[in-house]
């Protein structure tokens, strides 16, 4: 069983005594008395030679979850039941000369259900060691509808609405890390460290083919780095150290298709559907009948009466079967990916001379990549290659190498006038290489009533062609059956690829004091970047064999195909006709690229930036860069960039404090066929009053705006008779738009915290996002499809396309009361509220309705805390 | 918002300084700190201070700082007066407190060298010089408390994220989104990504070890290396599609939508050095989501188009 099937089971048991159980709680308000004034819990007590404090807080949460369930458990994921809040230990040597330890501190919160669960510990004695502790659990429960779905239209003879995002992930993340410093205050100190990531889970993934189906995924990869350190203070004021890292990556997440498929998130009988013989089958989650559609095929549905629905063999779709004798699974795919990153740091700091400070570090790593067991196996049928099924092997390998390095050196020239420098290398590159050994499979000559799905496979080799299809047209009953487009029977594929960086920067920057009120600074930044790639595929050998309904002499009876077809009767030259009516290919891949394309990109910036405090209480910092790079990698990599930042801090009484800040980011790559415009820019302003002891207040409030324009090409499947014109010089039938996208939020709190009798704090807080935006979508062209439709416009926004993420209400209000009875001991109560309301239809008219994604929450928290 | 052009900032940064420079200004200057005393000042030890300043002491004496007394090893040996200066003139007169550096009424510059002078070694202290916090005349008693750190880990005033949001409002909005880092449910501290005391990276972000993207050292699996790079998420970064704090978009996408995310590169264009979608990507339905086949897009193994 699922963790989130057991977390509804379990919620569904509690619910009886949850009512009961927070009256009671509720009811502990009422009666607690009030008692003579605790001591302070601060103290703790003193035994032995240690002070020890602790404190305990436990409780039991309720919640209350109307709506998305899913949602909710993405965004917040509080369950009900008994949790540990807090436990906290502090122990201090009182004489600084404990036994093993001078120090001890060990935090934990989360444990009994949280989605986070989270322990520290630090623990050290004087001079001989430091050691902390850090273990992390998440619970990554993650399921937005919208993300990769396929928006099955409501139009569609069969309509198949997908409620879950078919990327959904269901992981739990454990995450440790220790760290361990020898002689911490000693000329020679030496570091270790040790971390270990483990993430796993159940998860869905999908798969391009004939039809995308819903896959299920084991997920698993596991992380553990190895830290070893030292630090020599050969000067004074000055320290060498060097550092080695050994970091091993493990893949091992298993892919593959249940038939059918069961998985408990799944709603009963999703997608589920079958042979005239009762055979499951997974024809996929992209459903469009439509007239314009024809995905999984036309008119899939043969008797919607049965339980499953029973569909046409010759659909796009997988199944479980055998090849010689083996099961041969729907889909599966499996490969334990192995990286080992060794890498090695030398780093300097020193203060030695006077006025000068410098620091420095060198560092090389090289990353592995090994994997030697990848397997792929298909059970299915693909209409447009008539392919039955594959299986695909072979080993990669990459590798990434880095060489890095920076010095930074502050000159006081006087006291009032400094010079910085810092320069930085980084060299890194990636070979990497992929032998793709594939042997796709084609049916046999079909049978009386057979078609597709229910076609048996040719067992039929080179090797075995001859004795199996000795003569053309080759449709003897063990021979395969192709298509002009199928790919080849056996393929053995080399790619080789290549991607590297090489990056130099320097900035130079000078800072100025006027006075200890005003300092001001400028600077130059150039950077000089280099990237790299290489693309080279090359066929090793592929055998095409012969057969199909369509082969003649011309085509060699479908032998000259893909790679090898056939011009004019006349094979490519990389193809050879075999004596057993096979074609054998030898040499690069159509695409082959053995050049090396470098891009070079030099980036020149001015820095400018002052802070002023023109009275003890009011401070301002500005800072503004502005910079251009006469080249891009991306359409999105800015050419020009301008940041301007401001922030001031006035604090008119000691109990009060205002800030405001003004972050704007701007960036260009405003060059022919891209006009690319963005910006990012936030406004804040926060206060924090604390007029009196027993009243503190802060709220605040932040708009952040969100905005990118840039031209979208592509050559889509027209309209007959549309003629779009589209902003590009190559390219045909282009379809284009200068996409809007704007995002635009309102964020909004504040806090009140009350003491209206020396025992009883009161907190009520809110906190809300407001999100409105705007955008194009791309799913346009099968509805607008009657001309006249406008020039470069031909996409506009939808309003029948869900806003999803553009349009939403988030707030959050919260109230607490922790009521101190006795000496340390008090009670709490936390209610907390979510609220998530997307605006905008959630399932427009014209798409399978998927549910809405909203959702409210609450969740009651009663708790005892005891500090000792 | 209107652009402030670089002549009108210019203009902006002459006025205040010739404003704070006035004599008007200049007189209001408090007497700085650290004025010498007609004799030099001597250490008196932190037991005497303690007669004075008990509760201080005790809080300073609870925290790591208490090393400050030993004799041997470490940097320091002088206890209060390691910090705060030699002591025997202000026992001599409590009033005067001129031979004395007073972290309250100090410059940000003199605060760090004072403090660097123990920590600039740290490992965590070793780019100081990069220091975004220190160009911005941030000190380190801005977000460390010798005295007042109620135990906190690295003495910090105030636990984080309370700490950091008090000047980055922004980021506060940011990680109230729905799709957020969880560093307000305590997973994560911003100092797991970004190093306050300075780096050699944008942000003041941490590396990996690796000396490669931070996100790495948690998302793994997207380090690679592949066969199949997806160049920008090496050359650019993560954050060419992503968001690091929060956002409204699922896997805090900086689009709502994925397939004009995708498409801001990969369209039919002479400026582009990533491939355009084929011809029968048309955006029907199978084509709208480009994830639903393009699942392996920060780089794939097996196959060119990240399929798998």
């Amino acid at each position: 069983m699922t963790p989130n099937a057991k977390t509804k089971r379990f919620s569904t048991e509690l619910r009886g005594t949850k009512w009961p159980v927070i009256l009671i709680l509720l009811g502990v308000i009422a009666i607690v008395p009030v008692c003579a004034a605790q001591s302070p819990d601060e103290k703790g007590v003193d035994s032995g030679n240690y002070n020890i404090r602790q404190s305990l807080e436990a409780g039991y949460r309720a919640n209350w979850v109307n709506g998305n369930q899913d949602t909710y458990n993405t965004f917040v994921h509080l369950g009900e039941g008994v949790r540990l809040l807090d436990y906290s230990l502090e122990m201090r040597s009182l004489d600084h000369n404990g036994l093993f330890f001078d120090t001890l501190s060990f935090s934990n919160f989360g444990y009994g259900g949280d989605p986070v669960d989270v322990t520290r510990l630090r623990i050290q004695k004087n001079k001989i060691y430091d050691f902390r502790l850090q273990f992390r659990r998440d619970r990554n429960f993650w399921d937005w509808p919208l993300l990769a779905n396929p928006l099955n239209p409501a139009a569609s003879t069969v309509v198949n609405p997908i409620p879950l995002s078919p990327h959904t992930l269901d992981l739990v993340r454990r995450m440790q890390d220790y760290d361990l410093t020898i002689l911490p205050l000693s000329k020679v100190r030496f570091r270790l460290g040790y971390s270990r990531n483990v993430d796993e889970g159940p998860s869905f993934t999908t798969l391009d083919g004939g039809t995308e189906p819903l896959l299920n995924q084991n997920y698993r990869v596991t992380t553990n780095q190895y830290h070893a350190g030292v630090d020599y203070r050969v000067l004074p004021r000055t320290t060498i150290s060097y550092d080695q890292f050994l970091k091993y990556f493990k893949d091992d997440t298993f892919t593959f298709d249940a038939i059918p498929n069961t998985f408990p998130l799944l709603p009963p009988g999703f997608n589920q559907f079958q042979l005239a013989n009762g055979t499951p089958v997974d024809l996929g989650i992209v459903w469009n009948t439509t007239a314009t559609g024809g995905t999984p095929c036309g008119a899939p549905i043969t008797n919607a009466a049965t339980v499953p629905p029973t569909v046409k063999s010759n659909c796009n779709g997988f199944i479980d079967g055998t090849f010689n004798g083996a099961p041969l699974p729907g889909y599966s795919r499996f490969a334990t990916p192995r990286n080992f990153m060794p890498t090695e740091r030398l780093s300097f700091q020193s203060n030695y001379f006077q006025n000068l400070q410098v620091s420095g570090a060198f560092g090389y790593s090289s990353g592995d990549t090994k994997i030697n067991d990848f397997q792929e196996i298909v059970d299915g049928w693909a209409s447009r290659t008539v392919t039955r099924g594959s299986i695909t092997s072979g080993p990669a390998r990459a590798k990434r190498v880095s060489v890095n390095g920076d010095f930074s050196a502050i000159y006081n020239l006087t006291d009032k006038l400094r010079l910085v420098d810092f320069f930085r290398y980084d060299n890194w590159r990636i070979p990497g290489q992929w032998e793709e050994l594939a042997q796709n499979l084609f049916a046999t000559p079909p049978g009386p009533g057979q078609s597709g799905l229910t076609l048996p496979i040719s067992t039929v080799t080179p090797a075995t062609l001859a004795a199996n299809c000795p003569t053309a047209p080759f449709n003897q009953a063990a021979c395969p059956q192709h298509s002009s487009s199928s790919l080849a029977d056996m393929e053995d594929q080399l790619f080789t690829r290549f991607l590297g960086q090489n990056l130099k920067s320097n900035t130079f920057q000078v800072e100025y004091d006027f006075n200890r009120r005003l300092n001001w600074r400028i600077g130059y930044q150039y950077t000089n970047r280099k990237i790299a790639d290489f693309n080279a595929s090359t066929d090793i050998a592929e055998m095409y064999l012969p057969g199909g309904a369509t082969g003649n002499a011309g085509n060699f009876f479908l032998a000259a195909r893909s790679d090898c077809a056939a011009t004019a009767g006349v094979l490519p030259p990389e193809c050879t006709l075999n004596p057993n009516g096979s074609i054998t290919e030898i040499g690069p891949e159509a695409g082959n690229d053995t050049s090396r394309n470098i891009t070079t990109i030099n980036e020149n910036a001015l820095l400018l930036g002052v802070t002023a405090r023109p009275i003890d209480k009011l401070r301002i910092n500005g800072d503004m860069s502005v910079g251009y790079n006469d080249a891009s990698f991306t359409r999105i990599s800015p050419r020009q960039i301008q940041n301007y930042k401001l922030h001031v801090n006035y604090k008119p009484q000691p109990w009060a404090s205002l800030d405001g800040s003004i972050n704007i980011r701007e960036n260009r790559d405003n060059v022919l066929t891209v006009d690319n415009l963005e910006h990012d820019r936030s406004y804040s302003f926060s206060t924090m009053l604390t007029p009196q002891s027993r009243l503190s207040v802060d709220f605040g409030y932040t708009y952040l705006d969100f905005f990118s324009t840039i031209d979208i090409c592509y050559a889509g499947n027209t309209v007959a008779g549309v003629t779009t014109p589209c902003p590009i010089i190559d390219g045909a039938s282009p379809l284009g738009a200068t996409n809007r996208y704007q995002s635009t939020t309102h964020f909004a709190y504040g806090n009140v915290i009350w003491k209206p009798y020396k025992r009883v704090t009161a907190v009520v807080g809110y906190s809300g996002s407001f999100t409105r935006g705007t955008s194009i979508y791309f799913n346009q062209p099968q509805f607008v499809t009657a001309p006249p439709v406008p020039a470069l416009a031909r996409i506009v926004p939808d309003p029948s396309t869900p806003p999803g993420t553009l349009d939403f209400n988030y707030v959050k209000p919260t109230a607490s009361l922790f009521i101190d009875i006795y000496k340390g001991l008090s009670y709490r109560v936390y209610w907390n509220y979510y609220g998530y309301n997307a605006k905008g239809p959630a399932n427009p008219i014209t798409f399978a309705p998927i549910g809405n994604p909203d959702f409210n929450g609450s969740t009651a928290t009663f708790a005892f805390r005891y500090a000792f | 918002m209107p652009h402030f052009g670089i002549p009108r900032i210019f203009g902006l940064l002459g006025l205040l300084t010739l404003f704070l420079n006035s004599p008007l200004v200049c007189a209001q200057q408090t007497t700085p700190a650290n004025k010498s005393a007609a004799v030099p000042s001597e250490y008196v030890g932190s037991e005497t201070c303690k007669t004075c300043h008990e509760e201080v002491y005790k809080s300073w004496e609870k925290g790591p700082h208490w090393k400050q007394t030993l004799k041997e090893g470490g940097i320091a040996k002088h206890g209060c007066e390691d910090c705060h200066g030699a002591g025997s003139a202000h026992v001599a007169d409590p009033a005067d407190t001129s031979t004395l550096f007073l972290f309250g009424k100090a410059s940000a510059k003199d605060i760090n060298a004072r403090c660097e002078t123990c920590h600039a070694s740290g490992p965590q202290q070793h780019k100081a010089i990069n220091s975004l916090h220190r160009q911005a005349d941030v000190s380190c008693v801005s977000c460390h408390s010798s005295h007042h750190s109620e135990g906190r880990e690295f003495l910090l005033a105030e636990p984080q994220p309370q700490l950091c949001v008090t000047c980055h409002q922004a980021q506060k909005a940011q990680f109230e989104m729905p799709f957020h880092h969880r560093v307000n449910e305590g997973l994560i501290n911003c100092t797991d990504c970004h190093n306050p005391h300075g780096t050699v990276r944008p942000h003041q972000l941490r590396t990996s070890a690796q000396q490669d993207a931070v996100c790495f050292k948690c998302h793994a699996d997207k380090q690679g290396p592949f066969v199949f790079e997806h160049d920008p998420v090496k050359t650019e970064g993560c954050e060419s599609c992503h968001v690091p704090h929060g956002g409204p978009n699922p896997h805090m996408l900086r689009l709502s939508t994925v397939n004009l995310l995708c498409f801001q590169c990969h369209t039919n264009s002479t400026f582009s050095a990533a491939p355009s979608a084929p011809s029968f990507h048309n955006q029907t339905t199978q084509f709208q989501a480009c994830t639903l086949c393009h699942t392996n897009i920060h780089g794939s193994n097996f196959d060119p188009f990240f399929f798998k």
